[in-house]
């Protein structure tokens, strides 16, 4: 098909809000000039034309590491050229529509239909409706069943995919787990689907998608059908038994060698995160029952503190960030972390460039690391103890103890921090009013720690800030507690309004998450496929950007809930250990069987050691990697010392 | 290092000489759309990459020292505007707009880079013109039109708040040298701190006093074509404008 540039006009573009949004030119985007060339001459391309698809607005999604990685590996692809394409703004939409021009890509102005393949990226669920809004916007049908043999094929990927039964029938294919090898093996099967076309056998759609069924990791949801009755749940069934029974996670095994975007697109615009990013490891030794990432991104695998440090120079060289972010679920938990952050801050020595250490776990921390990292910048103290009594806290397995956390904060107010964050959650299973008022109880200690060290030292202590955060627990699949139910929003509110009255301290500030998104995002999250027309009728009645408190209309969904003869009390209500999952079909590598131990020692109130003291044995060493295994042979050779 | 101390190393700091480049640069492209923040952030970020040694303010936001002659608005092109630089180091002019370029994103471009010494007068300081050019349909008639008008009195915000004003007083002439292209038109305007005009302002006035489209005074390309100091008619781009240096530091 011949490039089309779509046709905004100046006018069109200084009416929006941040028109730099929806021009592209950025440094490092990448232009694949030769494929410009052969569309110009011929009409066509042999290049697979990848359109990466982020659902919300230009500013967020450029702070996206799965766009970054992905957007790299498949331009480094001799015969991929993928652009990049973002959610309009509501000005933006408006535009698009009125003028009946689609959406397009950055890179060379497409409309989204004239490509071969639309990847999602799905960080949070609340995304769903902007999906339909880019497909939409995009002129290509909703429904898979209902895009013919010249529509582009429409895929996702990221953590909330696990799950993908919502928005399951308008998708072609479904990638879980990482992409980086997958999407590119994807992409052989589009490319050779797009050459069949010349050929005197062209390939059927259908054909594209079974042949798609053999990557390990792909999910084709046409593939299955599903059912659901009260007593067995929602059960997903291969149509025939060519299409495998259950889908597994793909993994990178060997992070080293992997390829890293270490010459990311940077934004012209400023966006949410201003930095660049380097992946440290993924996985999370720790466990904490209610933590999705914690178990869907399993087992840990590290990348060597020598390929960091190389990618952490040409970041800093390549993009120009004066920040970066050293990402991962609990940096600290890095074995070689303080070689690692040595190592950095003397690359970035005199350059004005700063670390963020986002995930920094506080039991463990060293402040003269801390003080040395936030050399220009200097933010609070960050502890998340997750729940206000020691109880809870072994319930929902959070490894982290008051005494670290008191000993801690002694030395940081000691050394002049006067600002610290607490994260709790509320809501949690077992929780009892004693629990959230242990919330109240440990910050109001915290604050007479402060000025006992004032006391003693002697020293003139500033105004302390002591801010408690709460947000709500969601039971997420994948993770011990996604039988659990929720709590009811009523009681939600009075365990808010609980803590609020016992917070006194002016020097205590209490924030909290409104609960709407949180409810719903419930149903999202535990969903199944008979949500899709209900997500697709609230979209349009012109409910999209969910993401954004303001736009979020609970009433509306909740009314569109019931009209399809379904409640929010089916998705938050206790799930039964017998009944079918709508993910069941679906493995991340850790054993259902283990979830449910995890469960039951969560009841009563006992914990499970870090991978890294102990292997529990929650299945994810079948994929043969890692943490899981790093520690076996240490063993193994404790062992066969002894023996010698 | 604790905050206290840190505070006490910032405030020993000596002044440090500071050599600086004076650059001309355009802007063409998708940063076109770009707000002035967004802009001087973007040569941050390519001196940056491009490893320059870069002076930095002072403070606990440390940023690179660039002081631009002239906020450029969102959607205005330009052919010819100018920054200072400071570095560290005496640096070769022609070398360092090649290492600029090789690191600015494609639209962004230095043209050409001046040493000079620390100026006494902020480049700022000193802009007192801008010469811009409009293209769009018919453009020229209707600007003839606006020059003959003896006010004309826009609305615009400020602090909030709609205020009339009339920027006729702003408008210093066309410019003779432009040829007889009915769809474009060059002119001369007052520019810089004490008197400054903005051209989507003039956009409008055509489209009140001179009858033109609404449609077509927002899709009209906006050019600036140079910037000057001194008084019309004995005006002098800002490359040649003579640099008095700071002796108050050293
Ligand atoms: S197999 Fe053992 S070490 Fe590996 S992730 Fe599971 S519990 Fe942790």
């Amino acid at each position: 098909m011949m490039n089309r540039p779509v046709p905004l006009t100046k006018a069109d573009l200084m009416q929006v809000e941040s028109p730099a949004r929806y021009v592209g030119g950025e440094y490092n985007a990448i232009v694949k000039e030769d494929m410009l060339e052969e569309l110009s001459r011929t009409g066509k391309t042999s290049y697979v034309r990848f359109a990466f698809c982020f659902p919300d607005i230009y500013e967020i999604g450029m702070s996206n590491l799965a766009l970054q990685i992905l957007y790299h590996v498949l331009n480094e692809s001799p015969f991929v050229a993928c652009e990049r394409a973002f959610s309009p703004w509501l000005d933006m939409d408006k535009i698009l529509r009125e003028k009946n021009i689609p959406l397009y890509s950055l890179e060379t102005k497409t409309p989204l239909c004239d490509f071969d393949i639309l990847g999602f990226t799905l960080g949070y669920e609340m995304c769903y409706t902007n999906v339909l809004q880019m497909l939409d916007l995009g002129h290509i049908p909703f429904y898979a069943k209902d895009r013919g043999e010249n529509d582009p094929i429409i895929c996702c990927g990221g953590p909330v995919t696990y799950n993908i039964e919502p928005m399951a029938d308008f998708f072609d294919i479904v990638m879980m787990g990482e992409g980086e090898e997958m999407i590119l093996e994807l992409s052989e099967k589009i490319r050779e689907f797009k050459l069949s076309k010349d050929t005197d056998h062209p390939m059927t759609k259908e054909e594209l998608l079974r042949n798609c069924d053999t990557i390990e990791g792909v999910y084709v949801p046409a593939l299955y059908s599903f059912s659901y009755d009260k007593c067995t749940g929602a059960v997903i069934t291969p149509v025939d038994d060519t299409v495998k029974k259950s889908i597994t996670k793909r993994i990178i095994s060997d992070l080293d060698h992997c390829s890293y975007p270490t010459t990311p697109v940077v934004s012209n615009l400023r966006v949410v995160h201003d930095r660049s990013y380097l992946e440290v490891f993924r996985g999370c030794i720790r466990g904490c029952r209610f933590c999705q990432a914690g178990f869907i991104y399993r087992p840990v695998r590290e990348k060597s503190v020598e390929v960091l440090c190389e990618q952490g120079r040409l970041l800093e060289e390549n993009t120009g960030y004066d920040e970066m972010g050293l990402l991962s679920l609990a940096t600290s938990d890095y074995t070689k972390f303080p070689e690692l952050a040595e190592n950095l801050l003397s690359t970035f020595e005199g350059h004005h460039t700063s670390l963020s250490l986002p995930s920094l776990r506080l039991d463990s921390f060293s402040l003269d690391l801390m003080e040395k990292v936030q050399s220009t910048r200097k933010s609070g103290l960050t502890f998340a103890p997750e729940a206000g009594t020691q109880r809870l806290r072994d319930v929902i397995n959070k490894n982290i103890r008051e005494d670290d956390i008191f000993s801690a904060l002694r030395l940081a107010f000691m050394g002049g921090w006067s600002t610290v964050k607490l994260y709790f959650m509320l809501g949690l299973p077992t929780e009892t009013d004693e629990d959230v008022l242990g919330i109240a109880d440990l910050a109001a200690r915290i604050e007479k720690l402060y000025y006992d060290v004032g006391r003693e030292t002697g020293q003139k202590m500033r105004r302390l800030e002591i801010t408690v955060s709460t947000s709500l627990f969601i039971p997420k699949p994948f993770t011990p507690f996604q039988w659990e139910p929720q709590n009811s929003k009523e009681e939600l509110i009075r365990k808010q309004r609980l803590l609020k009255d016992h917070i006194r301290s002016r020097n205590i500030r209490y924030a909290w998450h409104d609960f709407d998104s949180s409810v719903w995002e419930v149903v999202l999250a535990r969903g199944d496929r008979r949500l899709a027309p209900v997500l697709l009728e609230g979209y349009q009645s012109g409910h999209f950007f969910d993401a954004w408190d303001d736009h979020f209309r609970y009433d509306d969904w909740v009314a569109i809930l019931e009209k399809h003869g379904l409640s929010i009390e089916d998705f938050s209500r206790e799930f039964s250990e017998e009944e079918t999952l709508p993910w069941d079909h679906i493995s991340v590598g850790v054993k259902k069987s283990f979830l449910l131990s995890e469960r039951h020692k969560a009841h009563e109130e006992t914990t499970t050691p870090s991978c890294r003291e102990h292997c529990s044995g929650c299945g994810v060493a079948c994929f043969g990697v890692g943490e899981c295994f790093a520690k076996r042979n240490v063993n193994k050779e404790e062992s066969s010392d002894a023996a010698k | 290092m604790l905050q206290s101390e840190r505070e006490k190393m910032m405030t020993m700091q000596q002044h440090q000489t500071a050599y600086v480049q004076r650059c001309k640069f355009t802007r063409t492209g998708a940063t076109v759309y770009l707000g002035h923040l967004d802009l001087m952030t973007c040569f941050e970020r390519a001196a940056r990459r491009a490893g320059l040694p870069i002076l930095y303010s002072q403070g606990y936001n440390p940023r690179p020292m660039m002081v631009f002659a002239l906020p450029l608005g969102v959607g205005i092109e330009t052919m010819c505007d100018y920054l200072d630089v400071s570095l560290d180091r005496p640096y070769d002019p022609d070398h360092f707009v090649k290492e600029m370029n090789a690191h600015l994103p494609s639209g962004l471009q230095l043209l050409t880079s001046k040493a000079i010494p620390e100026p006494k007068d902020s480049i700022m300081s000193i802009v007192t013109t801008a010469s811009y050019r409009f293209e769009a349909k018919g453009i020229r008639k209707a600007m003839e039109t606006a020059m003959e008008q003896e006010t004309l009195v826009v609305e615009k915000m400020a602090k909030g708040k709609v205020k009339q004003t009339d920027i006729r007083p702003l408008l210093i002439c066309l410019s003779q040298a432009s040829d007889e292209d009915p769809d474009a038109v060059t002119f001369y305007a007052f520019a810089g701190s004490e008197r400054n005009v903005r051209p989507d302002l003039i956009l409008n006035s055509l489209c009140t006093y001179c009858g033109m489209d609404r449609a077509l005074s927002e899709n009209t390309r906006v050019i600036r074509t140079g910037l000057f100091s001194g008084t019309y008619p004995r005006i002098v781009p800002i490359e040649d404008v003579e640099v008095r240096p700071n002796t108050a530091g050293a």
